[in-house]
Formats: structure tokens, sequence, C-alpha cells
């Protein structure tokens, strides 16, 4: 659910982007950082290696506005997807309200989204969430490959919903990103509607 | 991007017991923040820190402490300490849920520092946790069909789908 500050009268939602290293989580963020009035946006905070891979976790704040006098916010994050950061990968996906899986479309990729994919669904097990009626988007990054991962294969072996949201992106480009970025912002509003009183 | 402080609930006694506690220790800033990142009341001369952030960064290093405790055989490390060549740090867990930030000058003022955090320690637990009443009741009495309309409006109108989607692959 997410966090109600009456002291700030602010409602908080927690969106993460989760994939394997090197799928765009991070570029995924940075184009929607350059994207948003700066009005809308805070400061974007960035911890990574001197080989710019991220090291603990990407963020940054979106203030929508006001909805009946409080003061809609959502906390934008990244994961590390090198496999070695498991423990920070359950930390950041601790009290997420949506996650973005960004997938890396390269053929060679496959095993490693699947695998990822896995360890996601099992930590918000952990966190006792039901991955099969969490606000998930699937979104196949990198689409400007000469070979892809055709759609509905990820979804085929993970044994994904029929209704889980599918976005096509090329990050670096930008092509994609808000698209995907607006399609969890609903599924997270809505699932908080559905779930009026968490 | 602003965040307006407007005082409801336990906000004003949160923000009073940080403002005492700033006062006895002479820190510069103190801020209550939920393990989830949030930063819950502040007092002091934080508005020259950016506290979203500083709130984010604070949660996540507390957690991962926790998993350095869990490795070391330790459940959890109940008070961290930062120390810098001016400015130094000292978090403290306020019951399960929430750590409260202090930041001060002198080194010297550790002491203090220690003990005033222990002391407001039971008080801003009572507080959370009424906040935490006050909050349920809250999200009762929100309108929830309305909720949906303003915020699904609010992202098609701030999360702009642009030109790059007709970027060719």
């Amino acid at each position: 659910m997410p966090h109600l500050d009456l002291n700030n009268r602010q409602l908080v939602f927690k969106i993460v982007y989760f994939g394997p290293g090197m799928s765009g989580k991070t570029t995924n963020l940075l184009f929607i950082h350059k994207k948003i009035f700066d009005k809308y946006k805070g400061d974007m905070v960035i911890l990574d290696t001197e080989e710019e891979r991220t090291l603990f976790f990407d963020f940054f704040p979106v203030s929508l506005g006001t909805v009946q006098g409080f003061s809609l916010k959502i906390h934008l994050y990244t994961i590390p997807g090198q496999v070695f950061y498991e423990a920070s990968r359950r930390i950041i996906l601790e009290g997420a309200d949506g996650v973005v899986f960004v997938a890396d479309s390269c053929i060679e990729r496959f095993d490693d989204n699947v695998d990822m994919y896995r360890r996601m669904t099992t930590n918000l097990g952990s966190y006792g969430v039901d991955p099969t009626s969490f606000p998930i988007v699937l979104q196949y990054n990198k689409r400007d490959y000469d070979e892809v991962i055709p759609l509905g294969q990820l979804e085929a072996i993970l044994e994904l919903p029929d209704d889980l949201p599918v976005t096509e992106s090329i990050a670096t480009s930008g092509k994609g990103v808000m698209r995907t970025l607006q399609l969890i912002s609903k599924e997270v509003i809505r699932n908080f509607q559905l779930d009026g009183s968490a | 991007m602003n965040e307006s402080v407007v005082t409801g609930s336990n906000g004003a006694s949160i923000n009073e017991t940080l403002a005492r506690l700033v006062e006895k220790t002479e820190a510069l800033t103190a801020l209550l923040i939920s393990r989830h990142g949030i930063c819950l009341g502040q007092a002091g001369g934080g508005a020259r820190l950016n506290a979203t952030a500083l709130a984010a960064l604070v949660a996540g290093m507390f957690s991962a402490t926790k998993e350095v405790a869990n490795i070391v055989g330790e459940e959890q490390f109940s008070i961290l300490l930062q120390q810098g060549k001016k400015r130094h740090i000292h978090i403290s867990l306020i019951g399960e849920k929430s750590m409260m930030v202090i930041v001060f000058e002198e080194y010297s003022r550790i002491g203090r520092v220690r003990l005033e955090a222990k002391k407001c320690s039971s008080t801003l637990v009572r507080l959370v946790n009424q906040d935490r009443k006050d909050q349920e009741q809250a999200i009762q009495d929100i309108s929830i069909p309305d909720f949906k309309e303003y915020a699904l409006n609010l992202i098609d109108r701030i999360f702009v789908i642009g030109e790059e989607e007709d970027a060719s692959p």
C-alpha cells in the first residue's frame, strides 16, 4: 500500500524498475527525469560503480499534484541488476506498489530475463505479496537489436497472466519509456482503488 | 520540487519533539524517516538539505546494515554513526518501522546527541503508532472513485508521451 503521511499531507507510491543487469533500468529513469518538467520532479540520486553499473539504487521523486487534500507523489527506484546484489534488490523491493520489469530483448539474454523475473517474484513473495495480483508491467527494452526475443516468449515460459501489460521500448531514444511509466502508474492507482481499505 | 508542510494529526507533536531535541543537542537538523524512505517529520535547519533524497538513502543504508547485522549474527544494529570532517550523522531506530536522523557539527557533542536521542525515542514511538491509527482512519475518508479519476488525469498530464514514440528502431 502507498505511504500516507498525515504530517505532510502526502500519499506516496513506490514504483521499482526491476530486471537483469544492463537491461536499461537506469536509462529508463534518466529519460523520465529529463522528460518531466522541473516543477514536478526532485533531484535524481544515482549510486553507481566506477563502471557506471548501479551499485545500490537510482531514485527520484515525482510530485503529481494535490488530490483530495493530499499531495500525490510517486517515488521511482531502480535495482542493481547484477546477480550478486540480491540483498540490495530485496531491500529496495520492500514496500513497492508496482514494478516495471525491464527485459533485455537480446536473444542471448533470454535466460537472464527469466532468472531475474523469478527472483523478483520470490522477493515479492517474501514480503507477502502475490505477484499475480500485483501491478507489474513487462517492458521489452532494446527493440533496436537485429534479432530480438519475440513478444510473448517470456510471458509463455514464465506463465504470466494474459492481461499482464506489455510494452516495447528503446530506452536510449526514449521510445516506449513514458508509455511504460503511464501504464504502471495507472496500474498502481487502479490497484490502490481496488484495495481501497489497505 | 516544492514540499509544503501542513500540520496534521500528530505531525506537530513529532516536529515539536524533534525541535526540542535539536535545541538541546544544538544539532543542525533532526528528521524522522520511515523504513520505506519517507520523511515523516523534520526540525532545525533541514530546509537546506534534500530531505526526500536523504530519507531514501538513509532508509536504504539502514536496511543494508540490517543485512550486515544478520551476516555477523546480530538481529539489528540499533544505532549508526557516520563521522565526517565537519558534520556527523547519528541514526537510531525508532520502534520497528522508523528511524531518527540527527545531523550535528561538533563531534564532542556525541554524548549529548546519544542521550537526547534515547530520551525522546519512546515519545516518538508513541506518536508514530498514534499516527498510524490516524492514517488508517484518513485512508477510509478518501473517496476512492474521485481519487482514481483525479490521479489518472494527473498521470496523463504529467507523464506525457511525446514525439520519441515515433522514433524508428
